[in-house]
């Protein structure tokens, strides 16, 4: 189910903290501790197309802007710099905007959705987060603060998906009065906060208690419009955690996806908003996946089927794990004569045309 | 061994009538009481370096790195009951609990851990390890009232509060954002919400019911803290004891100011309130291991000279605690261990308490009415002037031959004088202004590495020898007539037989300058605190410019870390998360980036658990870190983890991890499969409505083509939806819905999408609508210009048409809300025949945008131009950015692709969204338009426009013709 396209040497010459594909899948960008940031083309194992330098300490992330805007990619460091890069082709890359009002490293960067516009925030250990906007007419860019965010510091961020305005009520106004821009963030205050922009200042509108340890990475699912809001939150307590809720964004309910072995650090979500890839510090890659009873399993990067979880989650009282597996796709498969909308048998078919072993992706 | 109490005859400073000769002589000035041990117990054999008296009163305990071990206090056979332990760390805090319910409990802190221990009847029983702090926890304080509670603090910044009901976190963690780490804590012995953690020379205050960030910060000292009191009786109020010699009193809510200060000459180790009377006891660290290892008495309302002493100890006093008395309230005995070995009991009696009590002397007749309050155990704050920072009267000093040039010294005025302190202290609020004389008459001869030379209060100048790293300075100060006033400093100069390189000299004297004219400012007396600034300087300097001469430079670096860039970076990195070594992204097309990387286990430090350490700072924590930003021009090739942090800096090392590990690798997956979308299919799959059912029956087979045959059943059941002779099935409709809703939800958006693009509306019933295009150029000719985007019509070759509302609101695609259009033409509902009920249609064009967002990525843009064409309400507009010929912002317009003035581009194109530069192509009838390629690729296929149901070609051209 998963086939692995390109394998790319990076040949940084320290840690690797973060990959990300830009909007089409083209261009790869890598950063990593000996302070660059490398652009490579995603579907050919050559050199570096670029390599961009202007931090001095460790790149921990880089983010993509939407290509709507350019290519533009941001990137932040323990330097306690931010940078947003701008390139004319893929080889040509400058300096459009470097920020530097944070007083400790910046761990984390996200790209609003991009009907907000050119907006980039920001979370830095000092423990405040920053929004910054570009008048994308003027190239001016301004700068919002959000002082003591998370006591400690801020590692994760992540943007609420642009919601369109429910039509149901409202057919008449426009999306751009009723955008309310929301981000999400986590700290090692243990917390996830939701923080809605409210007349030109951002207020905390929730906050999400459930983790006992640093959190260390937040993701915002993406809506494809199903009138739910999902927030997956990563942590050094080992936790999982995905927070549901309905689409007025007031009550949020927990789940734990699963106890891992070792810390959590980096989730990610498919764009359709129904698969969580999950990595820690047991450098592990597993996906996961929601069930029609809300259970999260494991699947197999091979099959697409689930895999029994390991183990169920003990300590905490709250999670929902799978206490018996669902019946096998397969099995459902072997009979899909009639499949009515109750059937699961879409769920996957069996190609398996991957040339990738579990073992290549769980190194 | 019987106490032996001896009464020291001495000249307190009122009765020294010019016998200042009998002061000089060298004995201490004042009359106290010296106080041996009354009991001692000795353990050559114990290397204990912490202990603590338990809450009966009866067991001490003491702790170390090789054992735990009781001693009885009541019954005198002198064992102890040892217990062996294990560990390779210094016990750095060992407390007993301090409330009756967790008697047996003592928590014991070891490097970054604190063990809770119950004593039972045999062993020790390990209850609880609290692990939560990254470096060495420096002290621990049990809460008062509490039981559950405790506080540690550490190095790593943080202080963490622990609730031993849950202990595997921390119950609440304070962190200071600071560059020093916390060294002592203690919790409010009053009210137990505050608590005070001391940084560096720094006090935090928090309140535990609001733990965000510190309620009072507080400059306390120069040096470093090394002890922290609240006192028993009153809330806001606590003594610090400091490496800088002094024990001051503050009163948390007035923190910018000390109520009252001792001061000493050497650092202060402990100073803790006695819990009954009105006393305080301090522990003197004496230089360099010499001098009278002794606790002074001090009383509360006196200064000046302390109580008593207690000598007995010959070397340095680790700690002291209190041995309540259960019985008598009044009777209390002190308990301390040393590091000769022994351990002492001393009994503090009525006597002395008494003695701590405020005197009638220093009483002025007119407190009179308040004098039931002076009796109190704390004595109100007005009575204690502020005694002079410099007033150090210590009474192992021994004066030198320096002091016969102060004839002045405790004269006759100087009880006159602190009589009178207390109304200036008063309405200045601040330290009283004095002569030179007074001054010089204050000041401490006996600093270390000072020599007083000379002090003239007549010529008003003064000399001093000063030696320190090897190093000599002649200083010699002159003060103006004027001075101490704000604008007056002395002047400092260095003379002859200074053995220092002008350019240091240089950097001393402005050391000497600075620290005056702060001083004066405040109208201060500033010679004191300039020669101690000098010392410290140059042993800094010195130390520098040697290389480092290393105990000395050690020692700095110790007492004060925030001087060190190295030692505050890594306590800073405390608050950074620990480096991600693996990672995952998922792009919006559903490509997976992953990477990976085993992680050097020299790296971390390991050997406790086996889990991934939370912060940076715990890479090589045992070694200082790298500090990034000093070191802005580091190795380029240096690895940020092991060359720069181990400090090894071996060239080629670098090398030998990357053949180690090989350079980070990263995995580019595609999971468009999980995601149950893919590209070909998508490019493959037909919205052709004129006959539904064949093209749901072709859709399945792309599907099975592309090996999705599960997907194939799906199509058939929608085939059958379509058949006309079906059509009324009433169970079509919410089959088709739920369909829909159940692929949206299973997340196969490509399938739900295509299944409501497809039965969005009723199949063309061929017609009329070219009669509808064909009217309404007129009006829109009249109204807007070409380029207006805003669709005039109805978006499908039928003849269906909306309520005038609906059309007013229908929207094209690319980017427009500037143009309502007037348009009436017949109600006709275009639902009444759809399969989809009007409630749904908002959803399911979310799922639309959605799916067209992913072609967007595949950059199949004529998919997602025809997708989006079965979208009712416009996708969110782009914020600044419109769609007419006319610039936005000036109205005017444009021939150009952009507004000059204004800076933007005017067209932007109907099929990729992207402004257009160069060649460019639009329909005149709709004004939808775009880059000439895109035109070209869509117009190879389709007929209509991209965005609205305009036939562009055919009318464009009618309308050049007529134009013609």
């Amino acid at each position: 189910m998963v086939s692995l396209l390109q394998e790319i040497d990076t040949e940084h010459e320290d840690m690797v903290h973060h990959a990300a594909l830009d909007f089409y899948g083209l261009l790869l960008a890598t950063c990593s501790s000996d302070g660059s940031v490398r652009i490579f083309h995603s579907r050919k194992n050559n050199k570096a197309l670029a390599e961009l330098k202007g931090h001095q300490g460790p790149v921990w992330q880089v983010a993509w802007a939407h290509p709507k805007f350019g290519n533009i990619l941001a990137s932040c460091s323990y330097d306690r710099k931010v940078i947003v890069w701008k390139s004319t082709t893929p080889r040509d890359w400058s300096k459009l905007y470097e920020y530097s009002n944070h007083d400790s490293s910046v761990n984390s960067v996200d790209f609003a959705p991009s009907e907000y516009g050119l907006v980039l925030a920001c979370a830095s250990s000092d423990g405040s987060i920053s929004v910054l906007t570009c008048n994308t007419e003027y190239g001016s860019w301004d700068a919002k603060k959000i002082p003591n965010a998370h006591t400690i510091g801020v590692n994760a961020i992540s943007w609420c998906p642009a919601q369109a305005p429910d039509p149901a009520f409202d057919q008449r106004v426009t999306s751009r009065s009723t955008a309310v821009k929301r981000l999400v963030s986590g700290g090692c205050d243990n917390l996830v906060k939701i923080w809605r922009e409210d007349n030109d200042r951002w207020v905390e509108e929730q906050r999400l208690e459930a983790h006992s340890d640093w959190v260390r990475d937040v993701a915002w699912a993406p809506s494809i419009g199903l009138p739910r809001s999902q927030i997956a939150t990563a942590s050094q307590d080992r936790h999982v955690i995905v927070w549901t809720s309905n689409a007025d964004l007031t009550q949020w309910s927990y789940n734990v996806l699963h106890t891992f072995d070792d810390a959590v650090w980096s989730i990610s979500w498919s764009t359709t908003g129904n698969i969580l890839a999950v990595t820690g510090g047991d450098n592990n890659v597993t996906l996961w996946k929601e069930n029609t009873e809300g259970q999260w399993i494991r699947i197999n990067y091979e099959s697409g089927t689930a895999i029994q979880s390991k183990q169920p989650s003990s300590h905490h009282p709250h999670s929902q794990h799978p206490q018996q597996q669902q019946p096998t796709q397969q099995q459902l498969q072997q009979a899909p004569s009639h499949p009515g909308p109750s059937s699961d048998s879409e769920h996957s078919s069996n190609l398996s045309n991957s040339n990738l072993s579990n073992s290549q992706l769980s190194n | 061994m019987p106490p032996t109490e001896t009464l020291r005859p001495g000249e307190r400073g009122g009765s020294a009538t010019g016998g200042s000769g009998a002061a000089i002589s060298g004995g201490p000035e004042h009359t106290y009481i010296i106080r041996q041990s009354n009991k001692s117990y000795e353990h050559r054999d114990s290397q204990a370096t912490a202990m603590s008296v338990d809450y009966s009163g009866q067991w001490v305990l003491l702790a170390g790195r090789g054992h735990l071990a009781l001693q009885r206090l009541g019954q005198d056979d002198g064992t102890l009951r040892r217990h062996e332990r294990q560990s390779k760390y210094e016990v750095s805090v060992a407390e007993f609990a301090i409330c009756p319910s967790r008697k047996e409990y003592c928590a014991i802190a070891t490097s970054q851990h604190i063990d809770i221990v119950r004593w039972g009847t045999a062993e020790p029983c390990y209850e609880n390890s609290l692990r939560g702090h990254t470096r060495t926890v420096t002290d621990i304080d049990w809460h008062g009232k509490d039981p559950n509670l405790l506080v540690s603090c550490s190095i790593d910044t943080f202080s963490h509060i622990w609730d031993l009901r849950e202990p595997r976190k921390p119950a609440l963690s304070l962190n200071a954002v600071c560059m020093s780490g916390a060294t002592q804590v203690g919790f409010n012995r009053v009210s137990g919400h505050l608590l005070a953690a001391a940084h560096d020379g720094d006090l935090r205050i928090w309140d535990i019911r609001k733990g965000s960030c510190p309620t009072h910060y507080i400059t306390a000292h120069l040096n470093r803290v090394h002890g922290i009191n609240w006192s028993h009786k009153r809330e806001t109020c606590l003594a610090t004891a400091s490496q800088d010699g002094t024990v001051k009193y503050f009163d948390v809510c007035n923190p910018r100011r000390a109520e009252k200060i001792i001061t000493t000459m050497s650092p202060v180790w402990r100073a803790r309130y006695t819990p009954i009377g009105n006393g305080l006891v301090s522990i003197v660290v004496p230089h360099l291991g010499r001098g009278e290892n002794s606790l002074l008495l001090w009383s509360n309302s006196k200064q000046t000279d302390p109580i008593c002493s207690f000598v007995g100890h010959t070397d340095v006093i680790l700690d002291f605690a209190w041995r309540p008395n259960r019985e008598t309230t009044t009777e209390i005995e002190l308990v301390t261990w040393s590091r000769d070995r022994t351990l002492r009991v001393w009994k503090i009696d009525d006597n002395m308490l008494n003695l701590c009590e405020p005197s009638a002397e220093e009483e002025e007749p007119r407190f009179e009415p308040d004098l039931s309050e002076l009796r109190a155990p704390t004595p109100p704050e007005f009575l204690h002037p502020r005694s002079t920072m410099t007033a150090a009267s210590l009474p192992i000093s021994t004066g030198d031959g320096a002091s016969n040039t102060l004839p002045m010294a405790r004269s006759p005025s100087f009880g006159y004088y602190r009589r009178e302190e207390p109304h200036i202290a008063r309405s200045l609020t601040d330290q009283p202004t004095c002569s030179l004389h007074h001054e010089f008459s204050l000041l401490n001869t006996n600093m270390p590495h000072v020599e007083v030379d000379m002090l003239d209060a007549i010529k008003r100048y003064a000399c001093f020898k000063i030696s320190a790293g090897g190093h000599t300075v002649i200083l010699q100060v002159t003060f103006a007539t004027s001075y101490p006033s704000p604008s007056a400093p002395p002047e400092f100069q260095l003379c002859q037989g200074t053995t220092l390189s002008s350019d240091v000299s240089g950097i001393l004297l402005k050391v000497l300058r600075c620290n005056a004219l702060q001083r004066v400012k405040k109208s201060r007396t500033c010679l004191e605190q300039c020669l101690r600034a000098l010392v410290a300087a140059m042993k800094k300097k010195i130390a520098a410019v040697g290389g480092g001469g290393g105990a000395d430079r050690s020692q700095l670096l110790l007492q004060s870390p925030r001087l060190e860039g190295a030692l505050s970076s890594a306590l800073h990195d405390a608050c950074i998360p620990y480096p991600r070594t693996s990672g995952v992204h998922f792009n919006a097309i559903g490509l997976l980036t992953t990477f990976s990387q085993p992680v050097n286990k020299r790296l971390t430090l390991r050997q406790h658990s086996a889990l991934t350490p939370r912060t940076l700072s715990s890479i090589n924590g045992s070694c200082l870190l790298g500090n990034v930003m000093a070191t802005a021009q580091r190795d380029a090739n240096a690895s940020f983890y092991l060359q720069e942090r181990m400090i090894a800096g071996k060239p080629g090392k670098q090398r030998a991890i990357r053949q180690m590990n090989g350079s980070p690798v990263v995995h580019v997956y595609d999971a468009s499969n999980l995601l149950h979308i893919n590209r070909s299919m998508a490019r493959e799959f037909s919205l052709d409505k004129l006959d539904i059912a064949k093209t749901c029956r072709r859709n399945g087979e792309i599907c099975r083509n592309h090996g999705r045959s599960d997907l194939v059943p799906v199509w058939l059941l929608a085939e059958l939806i379509a058949t006309p002779q079906v059509q009324h099935d009433p169970f079509k409709k919410s089959l088709l819905e739920s369909l829909i809703m159940h692929y949206a939800m299973s997340g196969d958006i490509q399938t739900a999408v295509l299944l409501a693009c497809l039965f969005d509306k009723c199949p063309a019933s061929g017609g009329s609508s070219m009669d509808v295009v064909g009217r309404l150029p007129l009006q829109l000719n009249s109204q807007i210009s070409p380029y207006h985007t805003v669709l005039p019509l109805e978006a499908k070759p039928s003849s269906s048409h909306n309520t005038w509302q609906q059309l007013k609101q229908l929207r094209s695609n690319s980017w427009s809300d500037s143009l309502d259009l007037e348009v009436r033409h017949l109600p006709y509902d275009g639902y009444t025949c759809s399969l989809i009920r009007r409630a749904k249609v908002p959803l399911f064009d979310q799922f639309k945008r959605a799916y067209a967002e992913i072609l967007f990525g595949w950059q199949l843009l004529s998919k997602r131009a025809l997708i989006l064409k079965h979208t009712q309400n416009p996708p969110p507009t782009v914020q600044g950015v419109e769609f007419v010929t006319e610039c936005g912002s000036c109205a005017k317009p444009k021939r150009t692709p952009k507004c000059e003035p204004c800076k933007r581009p005017v067209l932007f194109c109907v099929l990729c969204r992207l402004p257009v530069r160069g060649a460019a192509n639009a329909c005149l009838a709709c004004g939808h338009g775009g880059h000439i390629d895109h035109m070209m690729q869509w117009f190879e296929n389709h007929k209509v426009c991209a965005t609205c149901g305009c036939s562009c070609l055919e009318r464009t051209s009618s309308l050049l013709a007529l134009l013609s």
